[in-house]
């Protein structure tokens, strides 16, 4: 049996029981594509009157767009009266396929589930071939949400007295996450309260800082924390209560001071040669050094091939495949940097530890990659500190061993001890709650005055001024580099090139155009800027091929949109997605007319030559 | 379980059990084969054995049941691998099925068609949403493709007419554009404006129309001093797909419009179904001037069907009852039970296809 329908088949059949149009989700672009290619040589013809209606629509939304004239698709739509919608390709034909569903022209359209939300697509039918999709490099599960909004187009209002969500499967569908999806309540949402440099100081510029905690405490953020802060109180109010019959007895704070009294007992009588501690900070990276992640030892990068404990000492050890072919066994203390890339490996029982293919694969991988990874977020645990010798000396100082109290204090400890761990556990937890934001937005203020954006007492500085108007990701980079001159002398092909490599951050390969000498420089100083800048702000991934797709584009008026794509294996779409992000970086330079009147400038002149043709059409 | 048991409990399940079992645990899962990923799981199994095997039976008990599939016929092929059927139903807990027969595709297909045409009345919802507009802000959380674009409309055109501008944003450059095109036609070009990072087209118009980031960027300016568009005119903020606060990277700049709303201007969050609109609502109550009214509802306007399409052709109800039963996702239809283990089964990459 087929993996999963043929296309043609799938249309077939919704003709046949009267279930079009539909709209068929399909897990990639590629698949999309893919699906109308089937289409190349069917003979499912519309008869000749849709076929006209089709193009009747067509017409007019060319008329508008004239980019969408020649667009590929063409003929199978007419002919077939099926459609492919996904983020390859233009807003224009987006919008074609748009219309064309709306009038009623389409059979079906294969679409992937970044459909946007909101824009009126709906069908008859809809149907459903995936249960997981693609979200920051990894699959995860649909929600019940994302479930309901897929199946949701299905069913129009006032076209339809039923819609069909109809899943058909392909490998590695999960039925019961879409079962789940279809029968149970959207799940509650959370909030995401990101702190800004930008919101930082644009909040700092409109209020003094012994008012930020109130207007922090209005986000929906701290609405949520607060919630959970009452959920712990009312823990803590069963708490106090149980802790009602271990008050105070002979000592006020017995439990301490048994504590304290039994651990000293405890070590002493153990006198347990001290173990050495590996540093937590080796412990914590060492779970992550994995088969596949690509890690920086010392000046150098490779990929984890294996990990182990070393025969004698036990140290935490890695074999290494590292840039140029070598395999090193190396302690996990020498490892510099642990990146948050992982790739794919095919391990193996013997040395190498995977298998030859695989070296080769991930010995390319290696050369490809970019020269500046981010770097995996690694929480260190605290260790306990042991008690130190000084306190085991004196043992003679407790009053326990003869207090009256001594029995009814053992007997309490273990359970009176345990609820006040968790008292305090709440307490802490409570009051993280209500200041993690406060702290977050502390943490911001402290690196903005470092950097001069803010003085001591938490003003904007004349450079906070204009940076303050910088709100996008990346600001801390973009405004370091206006403070360091780094666009003194570039024209606006250059200067339109670097925005794109900053703003994009998409790390899929392709095949693009060369980069000019004076940009390939320029880009050097802005990687070294960024890395400098990396614990601060996750450094962008700074592409260059990508820069090259906008300089070409700026640089070359006479250069048309066809030109343009044939000079990369980029689809359509992202090459617009990416000269529209680097339109909305550019704009926010030209709000620096005021105090850097040259950079506004280039920005201008930059914004004229990028909006000609496709990103003419659309405001 | 000896590892020889594990391996053979392992190879009787579908694959996309594996699957599950292996996520956190095994990188790229999806793309190894069942074999392959057998191999992987039990090499991994070793660090912590029990707690392994705690995560298979748990995964194992919550499958919906599952025919015993009929004793396979013609023995010749799938011979290798005599361990499987018998096992399975041991440590299954039966599934409270409900008794009623199951529906046929012909009554699941039954109703199909196009309603007559009928003269547009709005829902009852719908009116409450504007009516309540009035009085304070309001939340309305109802299924995709309810209508609620009408009450934005219909809101607009009552603050246009009362001569206060309306901001209506949304999370997406396209789904502006779109907007642009739709509003302008219902109240004609000169009154709707749009606003984008580079461009201003009609910046004076009383309906505005832009993404969720422009309007916060306008409400710093606001708050800065700069007074850019005519916010003190401002009647009617409409934030549509506003379940995009809890996008994981822009989700902020909802937060940051609503805190930095100005108080004489009503809001209008539209989202689609979401778990805990109510939190929303009393979020904007307990920071806003006005309290804030919840709109909501599960129910869809036009009913949806369930179904599922084997990859022969074979059309199927997805579960037992016509309509989607709610709370019960195991009431699988028994005939599409089956199609889909059968096609887990024949699906997977085991030593016959390589
Ligand atoms: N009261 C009504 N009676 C009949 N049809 C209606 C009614 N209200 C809205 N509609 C129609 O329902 C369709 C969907 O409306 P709309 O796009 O506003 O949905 P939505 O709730 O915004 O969906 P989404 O979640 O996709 O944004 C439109 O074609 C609209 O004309
Ligand atoms: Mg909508």
């Amino acid at each position: 049996m087929p993996p999963s329908i043929h296309p043609v088949d799938l249309i077939l059949a919704l003709r046949d029981k009267h279930l079009t149009p539909a709209i068929v989700f399909l897990t990639s672009r590629r698949a999309c594509d893919e699906a109308m290619q089937a289409f190349d040589h069917s003979q499912i013809l519309l008869p000749p009157i849709r076929q006209q209606a089709i193009a009747d629509v067509l017409e007019k939304v060319i008329a508008q767009y004239p980019s969408i004239a020649e667009h590929p698709l063409i003929p199978t739509v007419q002919r077939i009266g099926v459609a492919a919608h996904h983020a390859g390709h233009l807003p224009s034909w987006k919008i074609a396929v748009e219309e064309l569903m709306r009038h009623g022209c389409l059979d079906a359209v294969f679409a992937t589930t970044t459909l946007a939300a909101g824009v009126d697509f709906p069908a008859r039918t809809v149907i459903i071939t995936q249960s997981s999709i693609r979200k920051s490099r990894d699959f995860t599960d649909l929600t019940i949400g994302e479930v309901q909004q897929i199946a949701g187009r299905a069913g129009r209002r006032g076209k339809d007295l039923v819609g069909f969500a109809i899943v058909t499967p392909s490998p590695y569908i999960d039925l019961n996450v879409l079962t789940k999806g279809f029968t149970g309540h959207p799940e509650a949402i959370n909030s995401q309260f990101l702190i800004s440099y930008p919101m930082v100081l644009n909040l700092l510029k409109a209020h003094p800082l012994d008012q930020i905690q109130p207007i922090l405490a209005k986000s929906f953020a701290q609405f949520q924390l607060n919630q959970r802060a009452e959920v712990l109180e009312r823990k803590l109010d069963g708490l106090r209560e149980q802790m009602e019959p271990f008050g105070p007895r002979v000592c006020t704070d017995w439990i301490t001071e048994w504590q304290t009294f039994d651990q000293v007992r405890r070590q002493k009588s153990h006198r347990a040669p001290a173990r050495k501690h590996e540093p937590p900070e080796i412990t914590a990276r060492f779970h992550f050094l994995t088969p596949g992640r690509v890690v920086g030892i010392g000046r150098s990068r490779g990929v984890v091939l294996r990990q182990y404990r070393s025969k004698g000492q036990k140290s935490p050890m890695i074999t290494a495949l590292r840039q140029g072919g070598g395999i090193t066994e190396s302690p996990a203390s020498t490892v510099t940097e642990v990146s948050d890339r992982v790739l794919d490996c095919v391990d193996a029982p013997v040395y190498p530890w995977c298998t030859p293919e695989s070296v080769e694969e991930l010995l390319r991988h290696l050369e490809e990659l970019p020269g500046r990874l981010p770097e995996l977020p690694i929480l260190i645990p605290k260790d306990d500190e042991p008690i130190p010798d000084a306190i085991v000396q004196t043992l003679g100082d407790f009053a326990c061993p003869t207090c009256p109290s001594r029995s009814a204090c053992q007997r309490d400890y273990p359970h009176a001890s345990k609820l006040r761990q968790e008292q305090q556990r709440h307490l802490k937890s409570i009051q993280a709650l209500r200041t993690s934001l406060w702290h977050r937005f502390q943490e911001k203020i402290d690196v903005l005055q470092e950097f001069g954006y803010l003085t001591p007492t938490a003003h904007l500085t004349a450079d906070g001024e204009w940076a303050r108007l910088i709100r996008i990701d990346h600001s801390l980079l973009i405004t370091e580099l206006i403070r360091a001159d780094a666009f003194n002398g570039a024209d606006p092909a250059m200067l339109a090139a670097v925005m794109s490599s900053i703003a994009h951050d998409d790390d899929r390969p392709g095949a693009f155009p060369r980069v000019s000498s004076g940009l390939g420089s320029l880009l050097g100083q802005v990687r070294k800027l960024a890395l400098s800048l990396s614990p601060h702000e996750d450094p962008p991934l700074l592409r260059a091929d990508i820069a090259a797709v906008t300089e070409r584009w700026i640089g070359d008026p006479s250069l048309t949109w066809i030109g343009l794509c044939k000079s990369t294996t980029m689809a359509e779409g992202d090459i617009y997605r990416l000269l529209a992000r680097t339109l909305e970086f550019l704009s926010q330079l030209h709000t620096l007319k005021g105090t850097h009147p040259g950079l506004a400038d280039t920005a201008s002149r930059a914004i004229a030559n990028l909006r000609r043709g496709v990103l003419e059409e659309l405001p | 379980m000896t590892t020889q048991e594990l391996e053979q409990l392992l190879a009787q399940q579908p694959i996309a059990l594996l699957h599950r079992l292996a996520r956190g645990r095994v990188q790229r899962h999806f793309r190894a084969g069942k074999r392959r990923l057998i191999e992987i799981l039990l090499r991994h199994s070793a660090e912590n054995r029990a707690g392994f095997e705690s995560d298979l039976m748990i995964l194992i008990g919550e499958r919906p049941a599952r025919p015993i599939p009929p004793a396979p016929q013609a023995p010749a092929v799938r011979k290798p691998k005599p361990a499987a059927p018998q096992h399975r139903t041991t440590h299954r807990p039966v599934e409270p099925d409900s008794h009623e027969p199951a529906i046929t595709l012909s009554s699941w297909l039954d109703g199909l068609g196009v309603p007559p045409p009928k003269a547009f009345v709005p829902d009852a919802w719908q009116e409450d949403a504007i009516a309540k507009l009035r009085e304070g802000d309001v939340v309305v959380s109802v299924p995709t493709g309810s209508g609620k674009t009408y009450v934005a409309v219909e809101a607009a055109r009552r603050a246009i007419a009362e001569n206060r501008t309306v901001i209506y944003t949304s999370p997406l450059k396209a789904l502006s554009n779109t907007k642009y095109t739709e509003f302008s036609k219902i109240f004609g070009a000169d009154q709707v404006g749009i606003l984008t990072g580079d461009r201003r087209d009609n910046g004076q118009a009383p309906l505005l129309i832009m993404t969720t980031e422009i309007l916060r960027n306008l409400l710093y300016d606001a708050g800065g001093g700069e007074i850019d568009i005519r916010l003190d005119t401002l009647g009617l903020v409409i934030l549509d797909e506003s379940q995009y606060i809890a996008d994981p990277e822009r989700g902020v700049v909802w937060e940051e419009t609503i805190i930095f709303c100005p108080g004489q201007a009503r809001m209008l969050l539209l989202s689609a179904s979401i778990g805990n609109p109510h939190d929303i609502a009393e979020w904007l109550t307990s920071i806003r001037p006005t309290p804030c009214h919840l709109v909501r509802h599960s129910t869809r306007t036009v009913p949806l069907r369930a179904g599922y399409l084997h990859p022969n052709g074979k059309l199927m109800p997805l579960f037992r009852t016509i309509g989607i039963p709610h709370g019960h996702p195991s009431h699988l239809h028994p005939e599409t039970k089956r199609l889909f283990a059968q096609y887990e089964d024949e699906t997977l990459p085991t030593g016959r296809r390589r």
